[in-house]
């Protein structure tokens, strides 16, 4: 097994605000809004209309197709509406509104416990596929899809993500504390899927009582062995995490599945414990909210659909002298900036970070022309040439970009902006390129099949 | 609650390094050569560091307002190319020419090509250069305590031994920047910093100290090694010169084949060039093949490299030594090879060479010193020898003092071998024949590449003829011609420095004669 990846950056992690803040249960107040697409694939459709009683529990979207994944309701009360709503993204979209009663009344059968040991693989599937669980890590691909490789036999990894590389987010850490044995079983339940693999959970260093809960609850487990990883961003990654522990370097175009891995984050394993075990459906999953700007940072088990809002007042709010700058959901590296936070939790969703201070504006300010210093490919986890990626996407060369240079092997981790002495927007520009190219490929497949 | 949240792709964060923080970082790694020069020289090599540095930064704020760009002499990079320029140069260096270099680096060579990060050759590297074409003669003059001395480099080139500690150390004569040590913290500073490309600096230095070696004709000595690579900038060239982030490749694999470009071409340039600044020469040319490089030479993402594709494929990858491609191995065999034979057959000849070297001086000793037929070495010369000669002849050495003996044994005359470095083009060596009261025999050149038709004329019997029968303790030389007394030579008409040169060579080699010799 490998040391590490190659490259990678050490931003400060600050992970020391929320690091020991235990998980704490969050119930809102306020109305619930669930968008009909939280994950890749088709949007789900909505099964309930203006007025419908709902209760914790009860699935209020239906998968369209198999890429898809039900939208499961977390409080109790009535559907308000289904309109349009501004949602993380920035985008408005279709989202289920719920007057939330403040009851939480559950379902029937909600938390059932029950013999999963009996379960034959298609059950643990289908409960999985029921529960509308998605990658939790941030990308929200349908897990029963990643859990369903054409060839299940040749799956050798599965590798739990326990990494948690991003700044400031520190919920996988305190749920891997809290909840050691179940994320076991959630292996487990994978490993039932695929009888030649044995499971790894990858860890970075600075999370040393994580590893010893992990490690203790899966000692005497012969198949299933915690990984030491070294503390660097982007370890979480999947190519990353696979790189070190399978040793391999694949291309984009594979799936993980293609080289004998399925990875799982922590916390969609312990979804799919809690799924499968538990007849709960994935309605709730944990979540830090952090930053410089706010009060008391912590962890939380929150329902999906809670506003930022009131996450950020159940911290005790902003700091008195410190002006909100920007938002995020999710870490500072991959995450997204909301322009408010009038905006609702989603299942991908692990994380708020409030700053008080806009270090991409600093940036921005401080933009020289480009030193070819070779800096940004010395911690480019792809092993690309940003410094040349960025030339071609600045004068369109697309071909150059794509063949030449394999742009699009880029995962936008942000490692070559976040080291750029020269502040130029690199990971920026080839998010922007490939959205292009992908438009540019569209169009002429369309082209030629219109003729 | 606040509405005009920031909005921005991330990441969110930046490392704290900038640019003006790497700039500056570099500047630092070049000031401990800087006051080793100072302490050094004195006080002028502080006036050329300081008119260069701020004439840089001067330069490219005088730009960035008539041109209305935005305040790119903040970034610091001009204060590195001011420092690195100061550091090439000669600290009895007129300070026009710090000054005009730094205009020239700034302007011409950063500036006119779009500033920062644009520049198709180093700056620094081309203003020294555009100096050394330029004002060739006021760029090479070094001096000790106010003489004129050879530096180091040169006294290498020349064949001669040098003092590789003080050189190490940069107390002998040379660069502002010439002190290794100092040059080695620095650079070694940066490379664990990890500013420069590790790359970059070692594979030129270990290319230059294998072809110096192959080809240097003195096979792996190391006090040879140690003298060359000591010398002429290589240090200097190797760890902040050809590192230059924009005139050197982006990829590993380029980088590295940049390097050994830059070592190849200084060495063989030292060993079959002239000139002692050859290695500023070798980092330009190389600079320029950069693109080129950077065309055929890309990295591939390391999912695409040839050990994964194996790994994907299940097919075990071939062992690095298959992975080479033949012809590579066969160029480098063939070149160890003829290396080797070279410096074999060299070694092997270097007796023979020296014979012969030894029979060509008898021969110009009893050219002048008709009716001898013996010749031993004079005891007083062995102090000086090899050394400048005096204060008021220019850069001339004596090499050897011999008095001729006729076969009776009696004293037939002396033979002095002198050698001017301030030739029109190179060295001129020769030797003055005496006879024991003074007077001059004649005059037979050993050295002698000057320009065909003027100062090459020295060697016609016109112009060295006039010494034969001079019996002055010092000779005058008249430009103009008319010549009357015995003291004075007509020089020859366009060629007034081989002229002078040869004029001061045969005064040093008279006032030796008459100081130590026939006065003692």
């Amino acid at each position: 097994m490998r040391d590490t990846f190659r490259g990678g950056v050490h931003p400060n992690d600050q992970k020391r605000l929320a690091r020991e803040v235990p998980l704490r249960s969050f119930d809102p107040k306020g109305e619930m809004v669930f968008p009909v697409a939280q994950h890749i694939g088709k949007p789900a459709k909505a099964i309930v209309k203006k007025g419908d009683a709902v209760q914790v529990g009860q699935i209020i979207a239906q998968a369209d197709g198999f890429v898809s994944a039900n939208i499961i309701c977390s409080c109790s009360g009535t559907v308000k509406a289904v309109e349009k709503r501004r949602i993380i993204s920035g985008a408005m979209a279709e989202c289920i509104v719920v007057d939330n009663d403040g009851l939480f009344t559950p379902i029937e059968g909600l938390g059932q416990e029950e013999d999963a040991s009996s379960l034959s693989n298609d059950e643990i599937l289908n409960r999985i596929q029921a529960a509308g669980i998605v990658g939790l890590g941030g990308a929200g691909f349908p897990t029963h899809v990643k859990l369903k490789p054409r060839d299940p036999e040749a799956i050798r990894y599965v590798i739990a993500n326990g990494a948690e590389c991003e700044p400031y987010l520190t919920c996988n850490d305190q749920l891997m504390r809290e909840e050691p044995k179940a994320i076991v079983d959630g292996i487990k339940l994978v490993l039932r899927l695929f009888p030649n693999a044995r499971g790894y959970i990858g860890i970075e260093d600075n999370k040393p009582e994580a590893i010893t809960a992990m490690k203790s609850a899966c000692a005497g487990e012969d198949k299933i062995d915690v990984v030491v990883l070294r503390t660097k961003y982007p370890q979480g990654g999947e190519h990353n995490l696979i790189t070190v522990i399978a040793g391999v370097d694949y291309p984009v175009a594979k799936l993980p599945a293609d080289v004998g891995c399925i990875v799982d984050n922590v916390g969609t394993l312990y979804a799919i414990e809690r799924a499968v075990a538990h007849n709960e459906p994935l309605f709730r999953h944990v979540l830090t909210v952090s930053g410089d700007a706010v009060k008391k940072p912590g962890n939380f088990i929150v329902r999906d659909g809670t506003s930022f809002e009131e996450l950020v007042e159940a911290c005790g709010g902003l700091k008195d002298n410190v002006d909100l700058k920007k938002a995020l959901s999710g870490g500072p590296m991959m995450g997204f900036a909301v322009g408010s936070l009038k905006v609702n939790v989603q299942k991908t969703t692990n994380g708020i970070t409030l700053l008080g201070s806009d270090p991409a504006e600093k940036a921005q300010a401080q933009m020289t022309a480009c030193l070819h210093c070779g800096r940004c490919t010395t911690v480019c986890p792809a092993g690309l040439l940003p410094q040349l990626l960025a030339e071609a996407a600045e004068a369109k060369d697309y071909e150059r970009y794509e063949k030449k240079l394999y742009g699009l092997e880029c995962v936008a981790c942000g490692s070559c902006t976040y080291i750029c002495p020269a502040k130029r927007p690199l990971t920026q520009t080839f998010k922007q390129a490939k959205a292009e190219i992908t438009a540019i490929k569209r169009a002429a497949v369309a082209q030629a099949g219109g003729k | 609650m606040n509405m005009t949240l920031n909005l921005s792709s991330g990441p969110h964060v930046r490392d704290r390094w900038t640019t003006r923080y790497i700039m500056h970082v570099v500047f630092l790694s070049l000031v401990p050569a800087a006051a080793v020069g100072v302490c050094v020289y004195g006080l002028k090599a502080l006036w050329v560091i300081l008119a260069s540095v701020l004439t840089a930064v001067a330069t490219e704020f005088v730009f960035d307002k008539l041109c209305h760009k935005p305040d790119t002499w903040k970034d610091g990079s001009a204060l590195v190319t001011g420092l690195m320029l100061a550091l090439t140069l000669s600290p009895d260096t007129p300070l026009y020419c710090p000054i005009l270099g730094s205009v020239f680096a700034i302007l011409v060579v950063k500036c006119a090509f779009g500033g920062l990060g644009k520049n198709f050759v180093n700056p620094a590297l081309a203003a020294r250069c555009f100096l050394l074409i330029s004002f060739s003669g006021a760029m090479t003059r070094f001096t000790v305590d106010g003489v004129s001395a050879a530096t180091p480099t040169a006294e290498l080139l020349a064949g001669r031994a040098v003092n590789v500690t003080e050189m190490f150390l940069g107390t002998s004569n040379g660069i502002i920047g010439s002190s290794i040590l100092a040059l080695l913290i620095g650079g070694l500073f940066l490379w664990s910093m990890d500013i420069i490309h590790g790359q970059i600096c070692f594979s030129v230095l270990i290319a230059f100290t294998l072809i110096m070696g192959i080809f240097g004709g003195q096979g792996f000595d190391p006090a040879f090694l140690a003298a060359h690579l000591c010398g002429g900038g290589v240090v200097l060239g190797a760890f902040f010169m050809a590192t230059d982030y924009v005139t050197s490749p982006v990829s590993r694999l380029g980088q590295t084949v940049y390097g050994v470009l830059i070592g190849v071409l200084g060495a063989l340039f030292r060993i079959y060039g002239s000139s002692a600044d050859s290695f500023s020469y070798s980092i330009i040319i190389a600079n320029l093949f950069v693109p080129l490089i950077d065309t055929y030479i890309i990295s591939k993402p390391y999912a695409f490299r040839r050990s994964a594709l194996a790994k994907l494929s299940g097919e075990p990858a071939k062992p690095f030594l298959q992975r080479i491609p033949k012809p590579v191995v066969a160029l480098t065999l063939i070149a160890l090879i003829a290396g080797v034979a070279l410096s074999g057959v060299f070694s092997m000849t270097k007796d023979t060479i020296d014979e012969q070297k030894e029979k060509a001086a008898w021969a110009a000793y009893q050219e002048v010193v008709p009716g001898a037929v013996t010749f031993e070495a004079v005891p007083e010369a062995q102090e000086i020898k090899g050394q400048i000669y005096g204060n008021d002849f220019g850069r001339v050495t004596i090499n050897e003092v011999v008095r001729g003996l006729d076969d009776s044994g009696n004293t037939a005359g002396y033979a002095i071998a002198v050698t001017s470095a301030e030739g029109y083009d190179g060295n001129i060596g020769l030797s003055v024949g005496l006879t024991s009261d003074g007077t001059i025999n004649s005059i037979s050149f050993t050295e002698l590449h000057e320009t065909p038709g003027k100062g090459s004329l020295a060697a016609e019997p016109l112009f060295k003829d006039q010494f034969n029968g001079r019996s002055a303790a010092f000779l005058k030389l008249l430009k103009d011609g008319g010549s009357s007394k015995d003291n004075e030579i007509d020089g020859i008409s366009g060629a007034t420095i081989s002229s002078k040169a040869i004029v001061n060579a045969v005064n040093a080699a008279l006032d030796f004669f008459h100081s130590m010799i026939k006065g003692a």
